[in-house]
């Protein structure tokens, strides 16, 4: 018997917490495995200063595999960023084979290495605020990201981040 | 010697002056102050690009040494530049940082800059045009004529870029002050208009020459793990550090190997007009200005120093206006995937002068800062550091080794001036 749209919507909420918990522990394979194929990633926001729409990070599941793999390679900062969710809404297709959702957002970052450690470390702040815009493909129990906007409120990013948001 | 202890620490290096800098350059309250008054307020400042200004009536705004500017494209299509200052109690006229006065205000008319407190309003010439209650209030002792914006020196060039100067005075024109630093890329950017299409910011706790020295030299490519596997190899370690008069320098070009990085691409099918595939430019003007050519993506630096220790630093990305929607989404991504604030070499650069402001700030105690690397003027010389501050120090008269004491030219940039001027003679 199909999942009704009910059981679709608890499971995708499910997801997208589960997906937080991946993304903050560094559990990079995880999150891939939960991405379907024609997987796509974007960071955007609207930056007023230039009156236009910009995209400031993302790709499809390889080059998103492609950059985590290599993440080891890189000097980054190492303060841990958690990222704090609501699933506000979760819209299901008629034909239960998609589905969309929207939730809340607030990235936290607690200072390791960024500056000084013996000064900095432990202070956290808010690194970011915004929504993830999400689609998912559904094919009977299986439900995958399919396309993943992370919709910024902040454009000030000082550092920045090498991590997926 | 292994280790050195305080005194050892604080001696003198056994280098040349001009191969060391005092690091209170970097951190002193009274410096950074002599800088925007000396410098910041006397130079030739890029402020955004003409593409955020596309309309009649558009405007943008922004801060040069703690001054609120504003820039705005007249119904005539030129842009000009003012101070973003009420003339009447000083409120800042402006306080969005771009939108379009074709559309009037809660306080104005439309066409016209209002300022919000008292409806006192100005034209895109900066003249006045409407006191409230003239009249009443002044009688016959003041009228619009008396009391316009003050307008600033403003030129759009080098690709269409806005370029505003706080001196008016200055005497020379853009394409003047930049001493045939830009020629370089004057092509590239000149066949065709140009676009923004990224702009972010990021305040950093850093002094804003650390930025610009990490932008002159390129020995930091070991931080980069994408400019080490994409780009060390015989044409990077050949290409040239090219001082030019006023601390402006270029760096010669080579051929990136994108492909060795996993998941990257070449760009060569997006290459800028008359640049070769692949091909990497860049141009750090004095005091504080940054171009960066690669191949697909240009990208800018513009920055406001807000205190000894706090910079900001506004990124641009630019393409060419004439783009497709797919190009466009192309070079958009090969310049986030280095240069966006979640990119690869951005967050790398901007984590180690954040490590160099924590050190060198205000009151710490003074160090000697190393500049004093010679292999021919190439990739990893350190003569685009000693080239600006011997700038610098001319027009601070402070000596960037010992910043207390007064300037004396560097002997290596004495023989350059020398033989410049000799081969200038015989021409």
């Amino acid at each position: 018997m199909a999942a009704s749209s009910n059981e679709i919507q608890q499971k995708i909420r499910e997801l997208i917490y589960n997906t937080c918990i991946h993304l903050d522990d560094y559990q990079w394979e995880e999150w891939h495995d939960n991405c379907s194929e024609n997987f796509n990633y974007a960071i955007k926001a609207y930056s007023p200063e230039v009156q236009a729409d910009i995209k400031y990070h993302g790709g499809d599941k390889e080059y998103m595999e492609s950059i985590t793999k290599l993440l080891n390679k890189h000097n980054s900062d190492q303060s841990p960023l958690r990222r704090h969710c609501t699933v506000y809404r979760v819209d299901v297709a008629e034909d239960g084979k998609s589905a969309t959702a929207i939730s809340s957002l607030v990235v936290h970052q607690t200072q390791l290495d960024g500056v000084n450690s013996h000064v900095d470390a432990g202070t956290t702040s808010v690194f970011l605020v915004g929504r993830y815009n999400d689609k998912f493909v559904i094919d009977g129990d299986s439900i995958k990201f399919e396309d993943r906007e992370v919709r910024l409120d902040t454009r000030r990013l000082d550092k920045g981040t090498h991590w997926p948001i | 010697m292994s280790s050195r202890n305080h005194a050892q620490w604080n001696a003198t290096p056994d280098l040349q002056r001009g191969e060391w800098v005092d690091s209170r350059i970097y951190s002193d309250e009274q410096i950074f102050e002599d800088e925007l008054n000396k410098i910041w307020k006397k130079t030739w400042i890029p402020v955004c690009h003409e593409s955020e200004l596309k309309e009649a009536y558009s405007f943008r705004t922004m801060t040069i040494a703690r001054e609120p500017v504003i820039v705005v494209r007249g119904k005539d299509m030129v842009v000009r530049a003012f101070l973003n200052v009420c003339p009447h109690r000083g409120n800042m006229i402006e306080r969005r940082p771009s939108g379009n006065y074709k559309k009037g205000t809660p306080s104005g008319t439309p066409k016209t800059m209002t300022c919000m407190f008292h409806a006192w309003s100005f034209d895109m010439k900066g003249k006045c045009v409407n006191i409230s209650r003239k009249e009443a209030g002044y009688q016959d002792r003041l009228n619009e004529n008396q009391v316009g914006l003050r307008e600033l020196k403003c030129e759009v060039y080098f690709g269409g870029f806005v370029w505003v100067s706080l001196n008016d005075d200055i005497g020379v024109s853009v394409a003047e002050f930049a001493k045939g630093s830009l020629d370089v890329l004057l092509p590239s950017l000149s066949e065709e208009p140009l676009e923004v299409f990224h702009y972010h910011k990021a305040i950093i706790p850093c002094n804003y020459k650390l930025w610009h020295d990490t932008n002159c030299e390129f020995y930091h490519d070991y931080l980069h793990y994408h400019n080490r596997i994409t780009g060390f190899n015989d044409a990077y370690f050949a290409r040239k550090n090219n001082g030019f008069d006023g601390g402006h320098i270029n760096v010669g070009s080579f051929e990136v190997q994108y492909e060795n990085y996993e998941g990257s691409h070449g760009r060569e099918e997006l290459s800028f007009p008359h640049l070769p595939p692949n091909h990497w430019y860049m141009i750090d003007m004095f005091p504080g200005v940054n171009f960066n050519l690669r191949g697909s993506a240009l990208r800018c630096d513009l920055m406001t120093p807000l205190g000894p220790n706090s910079v900001m630093i506004e990124f641009r990305g630019l393409g060419l206006a004439s783009d497709s929607k797919k190009d466009r989404q192309t070079r958009i991504d090969h310049h986030n995937s280095i240069w966006g604030p979640f990119g690869r070499n951005l967050h790398e650069d901007l984590l180690a002068v954040t490590g160099q402001g924590a050190s060198m700030h205000p009151l710490a105690e003074s160090r000697k800062i190393l500049h004093g690397r010679h292999e021919n003027e190439t990739i990893h010389d350190e003569n685009g550091m000693r080239h600006y501050y011997e700038e610098w120090g001319k027009l601070l008269d402070r000596n960037p080794s010992d910043p207390m004491q007064k300037f004396k030219p560097y002997p290596e940039f004495k023989e350059q001036v020398a033989q410049r001027e000799a081969a200038a003679a015989v021409e």
